[in-house]
């Protein structure tokens, strides 16, 4: 057991975790506070969303880069719906968002089951078709905290487990936490429980057998985009309750690459069929502290990017020398 | 046949105006073992995909059970008790011994949820009834070819087969594997269980076949007995020609060996090996599968340096790192597998035969030139006959003897002194085998020291005038002149059981 | 037909198709030398990486870091080339220092991309998607996020100029596309790398050194960066790092649409050009008819997903037809139908 234990790479990456939670403790105390771990959590939650959807692809042995797109259109649209419509309920805007992302999502699924096109490429056009539709036909006017809808501004406030600090004030766990746990169990079981997604990993590890297999390949893509585009749209909910700010450009840059970064350092394989949730939310930690919680090592503000990279690719190699070592070819 | 489980009626089937099959019977028992025997293009990948409703007939009909099937779907087909394994065994390396084995089931199920426990307990029943174990957790990746057939039979035995159909199931794996594979197929037979196989290995298919039926060129030539075939007459009836040859002598040997190997070794793969080679030798490099000829071969082409020993070329001694160094002393190989490891498939055939010499290819400027370049495609294209309207055709769309022609032609434009071939006439047609044997044999009186590394005892016989037999990655003997030695007594030596003074023929 | 061939006349077709369409919806507009010498003054700016990531791509990999790359080099040479007034040499002198170190910066990074690549076996795209951050990184840290300029007149030329009424630009991304096209067709590496692309283990039982090619791969695809960059701070007279993110991902596009096969294998100089000429065409057009930027990003998505589907109706039109001419000769090949 213990030898299975120290084989698998979640466990250095924890390790890995550990060893600089430790560091930045020592440098900065405040590091290793409940506060600052609600508050990690509740601002890393939405790339833990879209970092489980984005690990489902990958096992499949299929990448999906227009997840970024799909999460900020949907954002964006229901935030404009919302106030278009004056009906200020949170669940219709999950409701908008949801339908929006399954939609793009079944796009994807349509070009990459029928016309057999490389995911890459598919999710590249459609990454800009989304965002550019959305830019061109529905505008790009910021809605700053003033304009915004209350549900979402309520619901970026609403806490789950309250702490009493020292002064009389209070601070407290997000309920982001509860989605998150809620996506992270639903997916668990989907991988570990069913045939859909038993298939999935299958997928990665011999996408013809399981076409002569003679399951529904095309009802399989369909679920796992549908998949992705749900969690990314959830996420953009999320993600304007939290910063009470939604600009058409947001989150396209900044998320896709540290989801990526996060999705492989927890031990997914690009090409497919290996990895866990567990490794995947352990990469989101790993990132989450690096992206956020570096300029409480003292670092320079205009380093951190640098160390973000330099660790990045630090990561990726050992677990690529790892691998090659393993092989011996 | 009054017990027959499957019955073929009258199969034809085209493809773009090519026959592969035309009115094609075949009847199988039940519990029988039956091998169906052809060479490539005889059409017998069509009709066992026409059986398992992979495909369609033209015309003819399926009758499984006694139940005329018009229309088989693979659906269909699989429940009715027919597996189809194929060479690639379609199985999940990154998924468990346990999950690979009961996959299938819960895919037909539909049920939407998996058990482990009852995902663990079909794979145990599965084992048993055929008197195997294997770890349940392993991961199918890091087992061995023999271990995986074994989880791939095991799969279709959970989904009730009837009838077993594997194709080429012994060409990658070890003498013992193959006995222990054979066992498993009798204790089948004893379950009622039929198996039918695809194979080449004339001396395995007489081993446990009881019935062989024989295509050629889309028509069945016949069904017979194993007790009534040999070699020879299977050989005349696979392809409708009687195979004279004369034995190959090799010229006088020269003072100094072109290539001579001391004591190679390198860990797990061959141990100690030693031998000489002279220019125009044919030197059959024989022995079962693992036992480390491929391994030896990869030594000397630079791709598995050894642990220790010496190679020595004309007398010194040099050290080969990667292929490049091969390619600059002189040693070329033809590797095992064509279509993975010897041509680029879709790129032009021009672009394959120049990837050796490119540096032959420069001209002013130092750049590539083309009229060289055109000159040493066409060269290659006609003296090896190489059918293609032209040498930008792509690679895929040759066939297999072709294709092969093409691998040598890269390989003969470096002007190798030692020529290493892996396998050279796997899954290629008689008249194209015969034609790449007549290759050799003139490159052999040109010079060039050839070594052939073959299963095939025919083939060395007749191709080769020394052998090498390697068993467990040590070099267990040396036929100094094949022309002295029959094919029974080579047969012997290199078949031999371990351990067990059993002969084999 | 060849291949290479018909994806190229394919793209000369819509090329002039394309041209003569919107030719006619604006009389007297489009075929303007004026339009002209604006589009050519964009070309290099996305050209050039997308010659870089087509022979990335064409080596079956991708190179995430170019517009990182073209960020630290040009950073790093406007260190250098804004001082030019305090330094004690003549302006040539720094402006020739300031090149050769862009030069040197792009080409360090490139070598560091394929040595990840090459030998720490680390997959293309996770490779330099860590070294996009990291070459970025540098660059915010040198100039603590703040923009950079000033540099000597004599160097804005480069970007700014014009020789004949054709802008600087258009013909120094002319030379290099030219220089490209003949590393991929005349020499060596060009042609291992296409065979490396196709098939590695293919590509090493062959004798190719493929370590070799891949560090010459990217240490080219660092070099075109570093060209971009000389060009970009030329052409504003300073440089922010981040600057040309957004052309990341259009250089994979034109790669694409140029008829670079990502899998590997195939590619030319040619069609990226052609590609770029029609993107070009496109988002003139497009500005013209007083169609947004954001248009113009949904088009390119939809050309790209457009173009995929022709080809994958090509490719089964192509195998029919292979398979029908070379009938009685073949057996059934893996990889087939």
């Amino acid at each position: 057991m213990k030898a299975a234990l120290l084989k698998r790479s979640e466990f250095y990456l924890l390790l890995v975790i550990v060893v600089f939670a430790a560091a930045i403790t020592l440098v900065n105390p405040a590091f290793l506070t409940i506060e600052n771990l609600f508050d990690l959590i509740r601002s890393s939650s939405g790339m833990a969303i879209l970092a489980v959807g984005f690990f489902l692809v990958l096992l499949s042995g299929g990448i999906d880069i227009s997840f970024p797109a799909v999460a900020i259109v949907a954002q964006y649209i229901t935030v404009n719906s919302i106030i278009a419509l004056g009906i200020d309920n949170l669940a219709l805007a999950f409701a908008i968002a949801i339908a929006i992302g399954l939609a793009f999502g079944a796009v994807n699924a349509f070009f990459i089951s029928v016309f057999r096109i490389p995911t890459l490429i598919v999710t590249l056009g459609t990454m800009n078709i989304f965002h550019g539709a959305m830019l061109e036909f529905v505008g790009t006017k910021a809605i700053n905290a003033g304009q915004l809808p209350n549900c979402f501004k309520v619901f970026g406030l609403v806490e789950v487990l309250i702490l009493p600090r020292g002064d009389g004030t209070f601070y407290g766990l997000s309920v982001f936490f509860l989605i998150i746990l809620a996506v992270v169990l639903i997916t668990w079981v989907i991988l570990r429980f069913t045939v859909l997604g038993r298939v999935i990993y299958a997928m990665g590890g011999n996408p013809e057998a399981v076409k002569r297999s003679g399951f529904n390949l095309v009802r399989l893509q369909f679920f796992i985009y549908c998949y992705v585009g749900l969690l990314a749209s959830v996420m953009g909910i999320m993600h304007v309750s939290l910063i009470r700010y939604s600009n058409a450009t947001y989150i396209i840059n900044s998320e896709l690459l540290h989801v990526i970064a996060a999705v492989i350092l927890g031990g997914a394989s690009i090409l497919g069929g290996t990895g866990t949730l567990t490794g995947t939310l352990l990469g989101v930690v790993m990132i989450s502290i690096l992206e956020k919680n570096l300029v409480m090592l003292g670092l320079s503000s205009f380093w951190q990017q640098f160390f973000v990279g330099l660790i990045i690719v630090l990561g990726v190699s050992i677990t690529h020398l790892q691998k090659r070592l393993r092989e011996r070819i | 046949m009054a017990d027959a489980f499957l019955e073929a009626r009258g199969i034809s089937k085209a493809y773009e105006g090519v026959q592969a099959l035309r009115d094609v019977s075949l009847s199988i028992g039940r519990g029988e073992i039956h091998c169906l025997v052809g060479e490539n293009g005889s059409g017998k990948s069509t009709l066992i995909k026409i059986i398992g409703g992979v495909v369609e007939p033209d015309q003819g009909v399926v009758v499984i059970g006694g139940r005329p099937h018009s229309h088989l779907a693979a659906i269909d087909a699989i429940r009715q008790g027919i597996q189809i394994i194929y060479q690639d065994l379609s199985l999940y390396p990154n998924l468990s011994v346990a999950e690979n084995i009961s996959f299938n089931q819960f895919v037909e199920r539909r049920t939407g949820f998996v058990s482990w426990k009852e995902m663990r307990a079909i794979a145990e029943r599965g084992l048993a009834e055929i008197g195997e174990s294997i770890d349940l957790e392993e991961s199918v990746q890091n087992l061995s070819v023999a271990k995986r057939q074994i989880v791939a039979i095991t799969r279709s035995l959970t989904q009730n087969a009837r009838l077993i159909i594997m194709d080429e199931p012994t060409s990658a794996i070890t003498r013992e594997d193959v006995d222990h594979l054979f066992s498993v197929i009798a204790r089948l037979k004893a379950k009622g269980i039929s198996t039918l196989f695809i194979s080449h290995k004339l001396n395995e298919i007489f081993e446990i076949a009881e019935v062989v039926t024989i295509l050629r060129d889309g028509r069945k030539v016949g069904d017979f007995p194993t007790a009534e075939l040999d070699d020879a007459k299977l050989t005349y009836l696979m392809t409708g020609q009687r195979i004279q040859y004369t034995p190959y002598k090799a010229p006088a040997r020269t003072a100094v060996p072109l290539l001579e190997v001391r004591g190679l070794s390198r860990r797990g793969q061959f141990r100690e090996v030693s031998f000489s080679l002279w220019p125009g030798e044919v030197l059959g490099l024989t022995g079962l599968i693992g036992s480390g000829r491929t391994e030896l071969a990869l030594a000397l082409f630079g791709l598995n340096p050894p642990d220790s020993g010496q190679i020595l070329l004309a007398g010194q001694a040099v050290r080969i790192r990667s292929p490049e160094d091969a390619g600059r002393l002189g040693i070329g190989y033809l590797p095992e597998d064509r279509l993975t490891q010897g041509l680029f498939i879709g790129q032009s055939i021009g672009d394959n035969i120049v990837v050796t010499v490119l540096k032959k290819l420069l001209g002013a400027l130092g750049l590539l030139d083309p009229a060289r370049r055109r000159k040493i495609e066409k060269r290659w294209l006609e003296e090896l006959a190489i059918k293609a309207p032209s040498a930008r055709v792509r690679a895929w769309s040759l066939s297999g003897g072709n294709q092969q022609r093409v691998v040598l032609a890269k390989w003969l434009a470096t002007d190798p002194k030692v020529f290493i071939l892996d396998g050279p006439t796997i899954g290629i047609d008689i008249a194209s085998k015969q034609n790449i044997h007549e290759i050799i044999r003139a490159l052999a009186e040109r010079g060039i020291a050839i070594i052939i590394i073959s299963d095939e005892i025919p083939e060395i016989l007749h191709n080769c005038n020394r052998v090498l037999v390697m068993r467990e990655g040590r070099l267990e003997k040396e036929i100094q002149e094949v022309s002295a030695v029959g094919e029974t007594e080579l047969l012997a030596v290199v078949g031999g059981r371990h351990g067990n003074g059993e002969d084999r023929s | 037909m060849n291949t290479k061939l018909s994806t190229n006349l394919t793209l000369l077709a819509i090329l002039l198709v394309l041209t003569a369409v919107i030719s006619l919806l604006l009389p007297g507009q489009f075929l303007t030398g004026r339009n002209f010498a604006s589009m050519g003054r964009q070309f290099p700016e996305y050209g050039l990486l997308s010659l870089a990531n087509m022979l990335a791509m064409i080596t079956g990999g991708i190179d995430l870091s170019v517009t990182s790359v073209m960020s630290l080099s040009g950073v790093v040479s406007a260190q250098l080339l804004s001082r030019w007034e305090s330094l004690p040499m003549s302006p040539a002198l720094v402006i020739l220092l300031g090149i050769l170190l862009a030069f040197a910066v792009s080409a360090v990074c490139g070598l560091i991309n394929g040595a990840l690549i090459a030998y720490v076996r680390v997959p293309a795209i996770i490779a330099t998607l860590g070294t996009q951050g990291l070459f970025l990184g540098i660059a915010i840290g040198i100039t603590r996020g703040s923009g950079v300029g000033g540099f000597p007149d004599p160097f804005l030329f480069i970007g700014n100029g014009e020789l004949a009424g054709v802008p600087m630009q258009f013909l120094i991304y002319l030379a290099v596309a030219l220089l490209v096209g003949l590393l991929l067709t005349r020499t060596r590496q060009g042609f291992s790398m296409r065979m490396y692309g196709s098939s590695p283990l293919v590509s090493r039982f062959s004798g190719v050194n493929n370590e070799a090619v891949l560090m010459r791969t990217y240490l080219t695809t660092g070099l075109l960066a570093g060209a971009a960059s000389i060009i970009v701070i030329s052409g504003v007279n300073s440089i922010r790092p981040g600057y040309g993110s957004e052309y990341l991902l259009i250089s994979v596009l034109i790669a694409i649409l140029g008829g670079t096969d990502p899998a590997g294998g195939f590619g030319t100089a040619l069609g990226l050009t052609l590609g770029i000429f029609i993107l070009q065409v496109l988002q003139s057009g497009l500005n013209f008819l007083n169609f947004s930027p954001f248009f113009k990003k949904f088009m390119w998505g939809l050309l790209l997903v457009a173009l995929m589907v022709f080809h994958h109706f090509r490719r089964r039109y192509s195998q029919r037809r292979a398979a029908r001419l070379s009938a009685g000769e073949r057996e059934p090949v893996a990889g087939q139908g």
